[in-house]
């Protein structure tokens, strides 16, 4: 059994409308947020979890930190059942909600660690070296006595993700934490997540819409449509399923010349170049080129994959989200 | 231990945030008084027009208003978490980040606000008091002051009861806020004058539901020396005990509604 296991999982909501104009009754709506869900996840995996909005991800993420009970079915986190018994769950879980704050707003931040470690029931010492650890990773040393509000957001998010990791956790939940971000911030946090689970072995559960996060971080993505999982797996194996495209861009030293294409292919004219979407699996790559540089001679070339943002939506679009 | 300790670094905390904006904060506190006493100054109108109300003399009904006052207002002032922020939590889902906190929901609550501004309510509550003890010349004994410490206590926990049914309905996403209210601070309102001017609807209402006349009138009048419908002196001592069990029925209740907490969506 996995270290987080999921079995048949199943949450309804009940959405009350608004009363039609003619009708006495409310309508009522029941909208299955999650149906029959079920995985496990192992100590120490990065795990991608994605989906369009509304497909239940942080219904999941809830069901898992013990805040929602679910209609039926089973979790297993380490052992314990997260809503019924909560507190102890918790202790060795931490949860960065993208869009949530969870520090004291008016407060230098290191106030609000000193409470969190008083939440937590932190030993002094290990408080300590961990907020030590931790200021450094995440270059939070000379912010440490402002008061969260006069931060920016990027260095908000690593305040918070500092105080979500205090007690040293053994399970990290993340809901989209690089929304807002600059490229910077970004880059940084990523970095830190992978240093975060290197080092501690920390299990981590992402969620985001940022293919890059996922890219860059997970191995294994779980894609999740109207509750129901579609996919688990390889990200790449993933991501080839899908990647069909190529973009060619092509100049000519004599920006009017037309090369002659094979039958389904077309161009269309972006300023001096010729841009070309093929599939490698209908035309070779080396067929085009060869047929391209037949034509004259090429000043510029560039070969695109497609962008993963892209993919996804063509994958979403496939599986009828 | 660690709880208390909690609890009191939490209040230093929030009252650090408070004062980073003084000017507010004086103004609004300078309004609570203006509020406060206009109540006071009904009571003084009233007992200026008439000098007493049934049996009850102007010292006995300062006492009353006193009782009461201090009591609503210090839990407003120490529990602002469950009387003032609790329903907009489970609005709003903020929530969900006490939820994740390895400690119990309401004591995290409690430690989530606190609502520094009450001392000038609780001052003309005190005021109230002491003129009530001049008038009706109390005479204060150890076992008095145990029973006043008592009321005063178990009061605070009717409040807060009171305030968490409000929480109840918002968990199941009812609004509810009048009805409740009329429970709260209508009780407060209607209990600074003893519940013996009322009819008798009101009497059972606040003997039953929210026991005010049980929780803090029973040892007010035990205090102003009062005879208790032929019932001795420490049948004031259990009388406010009516409180813990409303907290407890209430407490369950809670318990059994957070089961049904859905969130809001992120």
């Amino acid at each position: 059994m996995s270290y987080i296991q999921v079995d048949h999982l199943r949450k309804t909501f009940t959405v009350r409308r608004k009363r039609e104009k003619d009708s006495l009754t409310r309508e009522k709506q029941q909208i299955r947020a999650l149906d029959d869900l079920s995985f496990g996840i192992d100590q120490g995996e990065m795990v991608g979890y994605i989906g369009p909005n509304g497909a239940g991800k942080s219904t999941t993420v809830k069901i898992l930190s013990g805040i929602l009970t679910p209609d039926s079915g089973s979790v297993s986190v380490g052992g314990l059942v997260p809503w019924e018994s909560r507190r102890e769950h918790v202790r060795h879980l931490g949860v960065v909600f993208g869009q949530r704050m969870q520090l004291w707003w008016d407060v230098p931040i290191l106030d609000s660690y000193s409470l969190l470690k008083d939440i937590y029931r932190v030993p002094e010492e290990a408080y300590r070296k961990r907020l030590d650890e931790l200021a450094e990773a995440l270059q939070l040393g000379p912010l440490l006595r402002t008061p969260l509000r006069l931060l920016s957001l990027g260095q908000r998010m690593r305040a918070e993700l500092c105080g979500s990791l205090l007690h040293q956790p053994e399970l990290l939940f993340l809901d989209e934490p690089t929304i807002g971000l600059d490229s910077v911030s970004k880059l940084s946090l990523r970095e830190f997540l992978q240093y975060e689970n290197q080092r501690h072995g920390t299990t981590i559960l992402l969620t985001t819409h940022d293919m890059e996060d996922i890219a860059a971080l997970c191995s294994r993505v779980m894609v999740l449509g109207h509750g129901r999982k579609l996919f688990d797996g390889d990200f790449n194996s993933l991501l080839s399923r899908y990647d069909t495209a190529r973009t060619v861009l092509v100049r000519y030293e004599d920006a009017g010349l037309v090369p002659p294409l094979p039958s389904p292919l077309s161009f269309t004219r972006e300023g001096d170049s010729l841009k070309v979407v093929y599939s490698p699996r209908e035309i070779p790559t080396a067929d085009l080129l060869a047929c391209l540089q037949q034509a004259g001679p090429i000043r510029e070339l560039i070969i695109q994959p497609q962008n993963i943002d892209h993919m996804i939506a063509e994958m979403y679009r496939e599986m009828a989200l | 231990m660690n709880t208390i300790r909690l609890y009191l670094r939490s209040m230093g905390m929030l009252l650090r945030s408070q004062l980073q904006y003084p000017v507010s904060f004086f103004l609004q506190t300078l309004a609570q008084l203006v509020m406060e006493g206009g109540e006071m100054m009904a009571l003084i109108l009233v007992i200026d027009r008439f000098d007493h109300l049934h049996q009850w003399t102007s010292g006995d009904l300062f006492f009353f208003f006193g009782i009461m006052s201090v009591t609503f207002y210090l839990t407003e002032c120490f529990g602002r978490g469950v009387t003032g922020e609790f329903p907009s939590m489970v609005r709003t889902g903020r929530l969900d980040t006490l939820l994740l906190r390895p400690r119990g929901v309401l004591t995290q609550v409690l430690c989530s606000a606190v609502d520094p501004r009450r001392v000038t309510c609780i001052a003309v509550g005190v005021t109230a008091l002491v003129i009530g003890c001049r008038l009706a010349a109390v005479r204060w004994t150890f076992l008095k002051a145990l029973l006043f410490l008592e009321a005063v206590l178990l009061g605070s926990m009717l409040i807060l009861a009171l305030f968490l049914i409000e929480a109840i309905f918002c968990i199941h996403s009812v609004k509810s806020v009048e009805l409740v209210n009329a429970l709260t601070y209508g009780g407060r309102s209607a209990c600074e004058y003893p519940v013996t001017v009322y009819p008798r609807p009101l009497r059972i209402l606040f003997s039953t539901v929210a026991p005010f006349a049980l929780v803090l009138q029973v040892p007010a009048a035990a205090i102003l020396d009062k005879p208790l419908f032929g019932l001795p002196f420490w049948a004031a001592f259990l009388c406010p005990l009516s409180g813990v069990v409303i907290f407890g029925i209430i407490y369950l209740l809670f318990q059994q509604a957070m089961r049904f907490y859905r969130s809001t969506g992120s």
